[in-house]
């Protein structure tokens, strides 16, 4: 074990998170985006909604992200063209391919607020916009919390796919570093450490605002 | 007053929920409707402020249309209460956020206003002391007083009760049974779903039997306990009055 080559490129390595958490979040915020869009039709009785967004979501659900990264950079300058930036094209896939699940969340959150509570509000002569703000959404949202937040974890690991198509995430500097000083044990502990630390802390400062809100309300 | 003229409703366009339904109910009246599970009294309920709609036939609720499309059916629905089995109270909310939600967002009063009027409707159904809670912390009996609470604080002019006691303890069942005859006593128009034949021979102006999909048989409070007409009314009754 020798942990210099840790201290000695921490700041090359450390300064990847820059790019890693820009990914995800933006990951986060697009896909729950289109999440919250795919799941609505996803939820409606119109067929020409509802079809569609149950075939997209069945599609990118039943494919490894890594192919939707590799299809996006290659594939899309044969179509368009032009060719395309290795951060948008990461950016892009992972939203596109995230919003499938988001949806699926939003979806299960929704549906998990029973049909009487519904009827209550419609009786009491609630509109459907109001039944759903003040009713169906504060308990959806409620339930679909801790789902959420495992979604979120799970983004910000599958930000490291990204070294597929060169982007200098966290763990493709980690990469190049063992590439130059072939101490793998070391960097790969500490890569892992690094990960786990922030998601770990992620999910608990979550958890805890939940339980705080919990008890406020 | 509500005027129901053949009304027919199917499930999936296969199973006949109500057949040929035609029933006026006056203003001030309390009619209580029973009848074997899946009988169509709950979906009857339901067609009278439109939760439902029926494919055939025609329901006015004061001389308003439930199913004309020019109807403003959530102005419609917020001058008739609904109670139910299973309380439906909104579980995020305190008793008293549950009562005002409606009167606040739907009649625009200001919360002041909507918490003086919920106040003084728990004092009526008596739980004046659960105000501030959620309905997780409530008894059945409790959660269903505070429903029926939430539905007076509209000052509907009618009031669907669906199944109101059969979710309930035993010993609850009094507690939410005082609270509607007090209800149906100071004239509101009711109409009950109901088992308890204890508050339909006190109560109600009329009862109606209903199996099938179809109204059997009606009658007002002795008759229709001491000769039924039909046979079904009968056997129903026998099973249920040991």
């Amino acid at each position: 074990m020798d942990l210099s080559v840790i201290s000695i490129n921490f700041k090359f390595m450390i300064g990847g998170l820059a790019l890693t958490f820009e990914l995800a979040l933006m990951t986060m915020v697009g896909g729950l985006l289109i999440g919250v869009i795919l799941s609505i039709a996803r939820l409606s009785p119109r067929p020409w909604l509802y079809y569609p967004a149950t075939a997209y979501i069945h599609f990118f659900r039943g494919l490894p992200l890594i192919l939707v990264i590799f299809w996006l950079y290659f594939l899309s300058p044969v179509i368009t063209g032009r060719p395309i930036g290795a951060f948008p094209a990461a950016v892009i896939s992972f939203i596109v391919f995230e919003a499938a699940y988001f949806a699926e969340i939003i979806r299960a959150g929704v549906q998990s607020v029973s049909h009487g509570q519904a009827m209550a509000a419609y009786s009491s002569g609630l509109t459907f916009y109001q039944t759903t703000r003040y009713v169906i959404l504060p308990q959806a949202l409620h339930n679909m919390v801790p789902a959420l937040v495992n979604q979120a974890v799970i983004i910000f690991q599958d930000t490291s796919l990204a070294y597929v198509i060169g982007l200098r995430e966290f763990l493709r500097r980690v990469n190049l570093v063992d590439a130059r000083e072939a101490r793998s044990v070391e960097l790969y502990l500490f890569a892992g450490l690094v990960y786990f630390t922030i998601c770990s802390a992620g999910s608990l400062a979550i958890h805890r605002l939940e339980k705080r809100r919990a008890r406020s309300c | 007053m509500i005027k129901i003229k053949g009304v027919s409703l199917w499930y999936d366009k296969k199973f006949k929920a109500l057949d040929n339904i035609t029933e006026t109910i006056q203003r001030g009246q309390t009619v209580v409707i029973c009848g074997p599970s899946g009988s169509g009294k709950s979906s009857l309920l339901r067609c009278i402020n439109g939760l439902e709609r029926s494919q055939e036939g025609k329901i006015f609720v004061d001389g308003v249309s439930v199913q004309d499309p020019e109807t403003d059916i959530h102005k419609l629905r917020s001058d008739i209460g609904m109670v139910f089995q299973h309380f439906e109270l909104y579980p995020h909310m305190t008793a008293m956020q549950n009562i005002t939600l409606a009167p606040i967002r739907v009649r625009h009063k200001s919360k002041r206003e909507a918490e003086e009027k919920a106040m003084e409707l728990l004092e009526r159904v008596e739980i004046p002391e659960q105000a501030f809670k959620y309905p997780e912390e409530l008894s059945g009996g409790q959660k269903q007083r505070v429903a029926i609470a939430r539905a007076m604080a509209m000052e509907p002019k009618t009031m669907l009760f669906d199944e109101s006691t059969s979710a309930l303890d035993p010993e609850m069942i009094k507690e939410v049974l005082d609270v509607m005859i007090n209800l149906a006593r100071e004239g509101i128009t009711m109409v009950v779903v109901t088992h308890e034949m204890g508050f339909a021979r006190e109560v109600a102006d009329e009862i109606i039997f209903m199996d099938e999909g179809r109204i059997i048989e009606r009658g007002a409070d002795h008759s229709f306990f001491d000769n039924p007409k039909s046979e079904r009314t009968r056997q129903f009754l026998s099973r249920i009055l040991i």
